[in-house]
Formats: C-alpha cells, structure tokens, sequence
C-alpha cells in the first residue's frame, strides 16, 4: 500500500521526454529543450538525504533550468523560479490542494478532510474554522502573554550563558505558547514535535523518512480521536471550538481530526525553524544586529526577511485541473507540480543578492507562508512569537556567538536546525541599557 | 484602478498596512478599513494602494484593473 502512488487517470510521465537520462546535476541540464513549450529535464533526487543537505545548490540549478522543469526522478512538473511559484499558488482554482499537496495517494487519502487539502468553499470554511483563534485580529488579546513568555525564556536562556538555540528557545517558544492557545490537555507537550515531524515527512515521497513517519502518523491520528472521545480540551481554545462545531453538526467526526491535526503538526518545528535561523542570522550579521537595535520598527521585516531566507516549508505540491500554460511551458491536466517556495525566496532576478541576509530590504512578497488562500493559517502566530523573541533578546543581550556549527535537521518539507550552539553575551549588568558605544567599549 | 476587499478572507496580518498606511488602517480590534472602497485609486495613490494590495498574505485584496 505504501509505495502505491500510482492512480488511474493520474499522469506520471512528462509527455514530451523518454526517461533514459540519468546523471549529475550538469547532466539533469537537458540542453535539446527550447523554451517554446517544452520543460527541461532534471533527474537528480530531490528528496535524498545528501539534497536535502545541500538543498540550494539544487534550487539554483531549477531556477536554471526555466520555469517549469521535469523532475523524471519524482515524475513531477517542478516550479522554482518566484513569478510562477506565486502565480500558481495564486490560481488555487487551477492548482488545487484537494488531492494535490502530498506527493503519496496514500497521505492524499489521509490528509483529505483537512483544510490543507481542500479546495473552494470547503476549505474556506474549513480554514475560518481552525484559523479563528490564530489570527493576528484574535491573537491581539495574547500579544502580551506571549511576549511574557517570550521574556521568560529568553531569560533563562541568558542566565545559562551558552545554550542550544534550537532546544533552550527555538523549541522552547512554540512548545509552551501552542498547547494552551491550541488548548491539548496536559501531556500532549513531549509528543507535538516529533509528531508534527512526522506530518511533514509523510507529504514527501516514499522514502526513508516517509517510512519512519508512519507510526508517528498512526499514533497521532490515535491520540486527536481520544481527544474527541474525552473532549479533554481547554475550554474557550481553538480545538475546544473544533469540538463545538461537530456538536453543532457543522463538521463529521472524520472532519473534526483532520482539522485537530491541521492545527498540531504544522504548530512547532516550523516556529522552531524561523526563530533558530533568526538566531544564526544574527549570530552570523552582527551588523544586522545592531541595525535592529538601533531602529526597532524594522522588526516586522526581519522577521519577514528571516522567513525568506529560511523558508521552513521548502515545497509542497498542487494538481493541475486542466491543460495549461506555465511561463511559456504547456502542463497537461491531471499533472502534479511541485512548488518550491525555499527556491523562489532565492529568485536572483526577485530578491539582488539573494542569500545574502537584509533586514533593510523590502522581504514582505516572500512566499515562505506560501501565498492565497491555502497561506499558512498559523502565520500569524509564528511572526508573533518570532517578533517577541527578539525583542526579548534586544532588551537583554548585546549580541549573539557562535559556538560550533551545529546541525542541520532532515527532512522531506521542513528546513530546520536541528541543534544550534550559541552563547548569549548579556548587555552590560550596569543599570539601564547602554549605549551601544558603551558596550563596546567594555566588552 | 480599483481594490477589492474581501472582509471575509482578510484576517489582520496588517502587511498592507506598512506599506501604505495611507490607504489601508486596522483599527484596533484589528478590523480592516481601505480608503477608497468602492472607487477608482487616486493616481497618486495608485502604487502605494498595489504595494499593500500585492502582499496579502491571504489573498484578500484584489487588484481590478
């Protein structure tokens, strides 16, 4: 069943190409392919260990290869380049996420009452559902606590002097806003991480790591349907209000967990991912550092800037509805396309300088949420607790270290730090804050 | 040229807002309110009013040429 992902009707072979080529990335370059309709080749797995490892060389290569490209390895079309990853997540009546953004029927079949994977007023109601207690108009009421626990955090952090970015506050950040706001009972907390990664590595392709999803996948289906039989949740969150509608008969059982799972899997690793690379980012640019320092209001686009170089979910697929033209490439109906949001954040002819980090430049058009109706719904939340991190840290540490080069996590859709060893240099204990001449002067 | 909003989809990111806050304002319930509702763009307007319009994280600002 697992390895199963062929389906009647489904189109898995490019039309216009055999599938003899194989080889390097210069060979996954087809040269015979002309820009007039037709999509370049490229053979090379994009989902091994060693890609994800090396994931950018691969984009760059991508964005090389024209608008559309074959992946004859995933047997998939391929979107890299910015214009046309936006202009397809934009047009979600022709690429759809019903039975579309998983590249496994198996996980398709699974994630299908979700809001993920639904389209048209189905998601719309969906989405209005999970989302209600998630965005920014609802979360303006807990901007507070969540800059409190943010000053907790960062505290501690900076009391142990060096620490793990990623476990210490990365991690630490999602893992102790989310289960209240979300409302799981006691206990869920240990289990949310590893079960949200296992959701990102089911939606890739059958591989290693998709393997290792499947009984993650299964225990946590388990536990959102305890939650139902229980109805254990905190009163007034945003899964008590998922309960509530099925009482009122507004959602299926089925309906109410895959909606619960909306709201668990994407809520942590992929925080932990900004806030980590916000960490490294400003390890790495001191200069960025103190720009941020000296001009605050900058911080929505750091956080944005941060995303863009980030980008935590690096790809997710559509289904094409009908026979179509992508940037000058024809794409038939019944065709899947991959999109690579980490790649288009990197859009040379977008962003000048694209890997270099900018908190000045104007980051806002990243897709990193992605973009349109399927953005990500928690969006809101992650820039909240991005953006409170970082004022905590501004108000108590004058600049970040480097301690190692730390670790870099794999898996099939979330970028991430695994691990992130840092040592947090406090501003001077001296009352009130010094100037930034002072501090200088004494470290 | 023409905005068109969508209150429903519209769920107060507020990037809009930074970058033309004379044509776009939430209030503080984090309501959005757009200057030109149900009208043509002031010229002068007009590429402060698309800059704010084309970053909606929701796709809830719709650009009506």
């Amino acid at each position: 069943m697992v390895a199963n992902d062929d389906r009647a009707g489904e189109r898995t072979e490019c039309p216009y190409h055999d599938e003899s080529a194989n080889g390097s990335v210069i060979d996954a370059i087809d040269t015979t392919s002309t820009s007039q309709g037709r999509p370049a080749t490229y053979t090379e797995n994009l989902f091994s260990p060693a890609a994800i490892a090396d994931a950018h060389r691969h984009y760059r290569v991508l964005r090389s290869l024209g608008p559309v490209a074959w992946s004859s390895k995933h047997k998939v079309f391929v979107v890299s380049r910015y214009r046309e990853a936006r202009a397809v997540l934009a047009d979600d009546a022709m690429f759809r996420s019903d039975d579309g953004i998983a590249l496994t029927a198996l996980a398709r079949f699974a994630g299908r009452h979700t809001t993920l994977l639904g389209d048209g007023t189905e998601h719309d109601r969906r989405r209005k559902l999970v989302a209600s207690h998630l965005t920014p108009r609802a979360l303006r009421p807990t901007r507070s606590t969540v800059a409190a626990v943010a000053e907790s955090i960062v505290e501690r952090a900076v009391a142990r002097r060096d620490i793990d970015g990623v476990e210490d506050i990365a991690l630490e950040m999602p893992l102790t806003i989310v289960p209240d706001l979300v409302g799981w009972p006691d206990g869920a907390r240990e289990k949310l991480l590893p079960w949200g990664v296992a959701g990102f590595d089911f939606a890739g392709p059958v591989n290693r790591l998709y393997v290792k999803s499947l009984p993650g996948m299964i225990s946590m289906r388990r536990y959102v349907g305890g939650v139902i039989r229980r109805r254990d949740v905190r009163p007034g969150s945003a899964a008590d209000n998922l309960i509530a509608a099925l009482d009122r008969g507004e959602i299926s059982r089925a309906e109410c967990a895959s909606m619960l799972i909306d709201l668990l899997a994407p809520s942590i690793d992929t925080t932990a991912s900004v806030i980590a690379a916000a960490l490294q980012l400003f390890a790495d640019h001191p200069d960025q550092w103190a720009t941020l320092r000296a001009d605050r209001t900058l911080m929505s686009n750091a956080v944005n800037e941060v995303v863009r170089l980030a980008s935590p979910l690096r790809v997710f697929a559509r289904r094409v509805v009908a026979d179509t033209v992508i940037g000058g490439v024809s794409v038939p109906a019944g065709a899947r396309l991959l999109v690579f949001y980490a790649a288009a954040n990197r859009d040379e002819t977008v962003w000048p300088d694209p890997d270099r980090f900018d908190i000045t430049r104007d980051a806002a058009a990243h897709l990193g949420f992605g973009h349109g109706v399927h953005s990500c719904a928690g969006q809101g939340l992650g820039r909240l607790e991005t953006s409170c991190v970082l004022d905590a840290l501004l108000d108590t540490v004058d600049h970040i270290e480097r301690r190692g080069p730390g670790a870099r996590a794999s898996n099939n859709i979330i970028a991430r730090w695994e691990s992130l060893p840092l040592r947090l240099v406090p501003l001077a204990a001296s009352a009130g804050a010094p100037t930034s001449l002072e501090t200088e002067v004494q470290s | 040229m023409r905005i068109e909003v969508d209150q429903e989809r519209c769920e107060g990111h507020g990037l809009c807002e930074e970058r033309a806050p004379q044509v776009f304002t939430l209030d503080d319930e984090g309501n959005l309110s757009y200057a030109f509702d149900g009208q043509d763009v002031p010229a002068d307007r007009v590429d402060e009013a698309e800059s704010g319009a084309v970053v909606c994280p929701v796709a809830a600002l719709k650009i009506v040429r």
